[in-house]
């Protein structure tokens, strides 16, 4: 039996975001007019209304505007009373005539303001709830929270234990789709629900030392690759967003996407303990009676109801459990250990293709495999770094939070298919009479393992279908398996080879990774990086200077760089007779290169670990 | 010509659409066409519409209802 556990958050905002400004076309910019006000209160109530008629129960996260409304603060009593439905408090929503008069700004992203702002707000929202609703709040959100914002809400107002606090992979794509204007930038983080570290609110905490004292879920669940190949924004369990996705008949009004996104969350329990996760977070203005670009209001409204409909149908059938946000903070806490991770082996469901990606999330890293791409490692952050990344006007950062990347394939080239260059990726070439074939070529299949290993830690493991390549005078079978094992920050990449046409041959394999620091597309200062190997003869180095250096030693131990703009030590190892070497890159191609090239012959095996660590 | 705005329905530029760029058009009523601000589209209404409709083509399994066996496999 597993649980499947939803979330409903409804924010009553009085001025929603976009209904201020694209209905509002032509008329007087008035956030404070009776009209708005007026749809804003009937939107939250039909989404109210909607989630109880189908026997679900919602949180309310109550906006700074809301404050100021007896009618919402009326209503959210009486639905609390009444439906269980829990009063929290939400940092998104500031907008309203009472926020501008006070602090004289239209910022509206909580994680944006000076820390100093930060706290002075936090204070006069919650004081302000206090007074509303006579107790503080469970629970809170944003669509992210930085790592001091929340260790300033737990230390302050302890009763605080769940959070939204990333929305995920809302980054630099989200801010093209906006025609380079929507300031969110916060990629890297998990999809699924966490404990935030401390240090930095992305990474998952370690253990109870490291603890932010809350549970955080993410902004809406989203599609695991089209969100990631594409615009964010179009694909997570937010109807409206299917609509902006234009992911609908046009004739029926079906969608049955919506429902693939949550029956794929509903599967992701069989690699998680019996445990998957949703959260539907629709704002208001997604439901303005003038509709949303090409999709009418009644569009809108249908997808909303069509929605709650499947999660209400779901709960019937006892395939759901629906929990408030801080009833789930105690579930999730009984539930998972600090260094459990989370897993997603995720297929395409859109596009119609046969595409797999593997996530991976724990304390020490975020990590995915691309089966498209053989099974190569595709994204990559060290959490084991646990980078102190404050983010808001005053910081080094300001709008910038997402947690940097080693490895991105989207913003770094990835497989690289061009004339000139390199892109990031961890993958292996094999060669046999002047002849390459990178595994990156090899698209195919994986299925998912967890097993215990001899000394009694839990691993994960990612079987890959063995894929085939073939030379002029030689063809064989490589089998790939990628291991990550419970509490260690090592990724193991095991490789074997076999069926070989001549099974006397011996072929060269390249375990390779390409890397880089950042968390836009474009580069950063590689200057201070330290590329290293060491080998039972000695250890030798350079600084990264783009003068497309290498270091090669036989029989090495380790390959390493050590990149401190994100305290990173990223290094490889194997256990194979290999030669070593590290490469820096050059102006054209700002890149780092660890590897190791050995050989194999038919029915032999090599593991080549990928491990990282906090470093400067 | 008096200043431009938006229709009924905000369109989105369906060209943009394709390279993941949500752009509102406007609406000349003197040429009773919709424009893009960020790239060269022009198109009556159901120009649009029918470009919507070529936005859509890349989701093969957009109408398609997915099972348990489809994701265990």
């Amino acid at each position: 039996m597993s649980d499947f556990i939803v979330n409903i958050v409804h924010r009553p905002e009085l001025a929603p975001e976009y209904a201020e400004k694209v209905t509002g076309s032509g008329k007087k910019d008035d956030i404070g007019r009776k009209s708005l006000i007026d749809e804003s209160l009937s939107i939250f109530r039909f989404q109210q209304d909607t989630a109880h008629k189908n026997g679900l129960k919602t949180t309310i996260q109550i906006t700074y505007a809301s404050l100021f409304s007896p009618e919402i603060i009326a209503m959210a009593k009486e639905d609390h009373e009444k439906y269980g439905d829990e009063i929290a408090l939400s940092l998104l929503g500031l907008p309203c005539r009472q926020f501008r008069e006070k602090y004289h700004t239209e910022e509206f992203c909580i994680w944006l303001f000076s820390m100093e702002d930060k706290m002075r707000i936090v204070d006069d929202a919650f004081d302000l709830f206090e007074k509303a609703f006579g107790f503080l709040p469970s629970s809170t959100g944003s669509y992210f929270m930085d790592a001091e914002l929340i260790n300033y809400i737990k230390e302050k107002y302890p009763s605080v234990k769940c959070a939204i606090a990333t929305c995920w992979e809302e980054g630099p794509k989200a801010y093209h789709t906006c025609n380079n204007s929507w300031y969110t930038f916060m990629d890297g983080g998990p999809w699924a629900p966490w404990i935030p570290s401390k240090q930095n609110s992305h990474a998952p905490a370690a253990n109870e030392e490291e603890d932010s004292g809350i549970v955080a879920i993410p902004h809406l669940s989203r599609d695991l690759i089209a969100c990631y190949d594409g615009n964010g924004s179009n694909f997570g369990t937010h109807p409206q967003n299917v609509l902006r996705g234009m992911i609908y008949d046009t004739k029926t009004w079906e969608y049955p996407y919506l429902y693939n996104l949550i029956d794929q969350y509903r599967h992701l329990a069989k690699f998680n303990n019996g445990y998957a996760y949703n959260m539907m977070f629709v704002g208001p203005g997604w439901l303005n009676k003038m509709g949303r670009w090409e999709a009418p209001y009644e569009l809108l409204k249908k997808s909303y109801e069509d929605g709650m409909a499947y999660y209400g149908q779901l709960k019937k059938e006892g395939k759901l459990i629906d929990m408030t946000m801080a009833e789930f903070a105690d579930y999730y806490r009984q539930k998972k250990s600090y260094e459990e991770p989370e897993c997603a082996l995720w297929r395409d469901i859109l596009y119609g293709s046969d595409k797999q990606l593997f996530w991976y999330c724990d304390p020490y890293m975020r990590a995915c495999i691309n089966m498209d791409q053989g099974g190569a490692l595709v994204d990559l952050r060290n959490y084991a770094a646990k980078l102190p990344w404050p983010v808001g006007i005053g910081t080094a950062h300001i709008s910038d939070a997402s947690y940097p990347f080693l490895i991105q394939e989207k913003y770094r080239a990835g497989y690289f298919t061009h004339y000139a260059g390199a892109g990031t990726v961890r993958s292996a070439k094999i060669a046999y009479g002047g002849e390459v074939a990178d595994l990156c070529q090899c698209r195919t299949h994986a299925s998912f393992r967890e097993r215990t290993n001899d000394e009694g830690r839990k691993v994960r493991e990612l079987l890959l279908d063995p894929v085939e390549i073939v030379f002029t005078d030689l063809s064989f079978k490589v089998e790939t398996v990628i291991s990550f094992e419970e509490g260690s920050s090592a990724i193991a990449f095991k490789r074997r080879i076999f069926d070989m046409s001549d099974p006397s041959a011996k072929v060269q394999v390249t375990e390779y990774m390409t890397a880089c620091y950042g968390t836009t597309e474009y580069t950063e200062r590689m200057e201070g990086i330290t590329l290293g190997v060491r080998a039972g003869g000695g250890e030798e180095a350079i600084s990264y200077e783009y003068k497309d250096r290498k270091i090669t030693k036989e029989r090495a131990r380790e390959v390493y760089a050590i990149v401190p703009q994100i305290e990173t030590y990223v290094s490889m190892r194997t256990d194979a007779e290999a030669e070593g070497y590290v490469r820096e890159g050059y102006a054209f191609s700002p890149m780092f290169h660890l590897g190791f090239v050995g050989e194999i012959g038919n029915e032999e095996e090599e593991t080549t670990w990928l491990n990282l660590a906090k470093g400067n | 010509m008096a200043q431009s705005g938006k229709g009924k329905l905000n369109y989105r530029c369906p060209s943009c659409f394709m390279r993941d760029l949500d752009i509102d058009m406007f609406y000349d009523r003197d040429k009773d066409e919709y424009y893009c601000i960020r790239c060269q589209f022009t198109g009556s209404e159901a120009d649009v519409l029918a470009f919507n409709e070529t936005v859509r083509i890349r989701y093969k399994a957009m109408n398609r209802r997915f099972s348990e066996e489809d994701f265990a496999s």
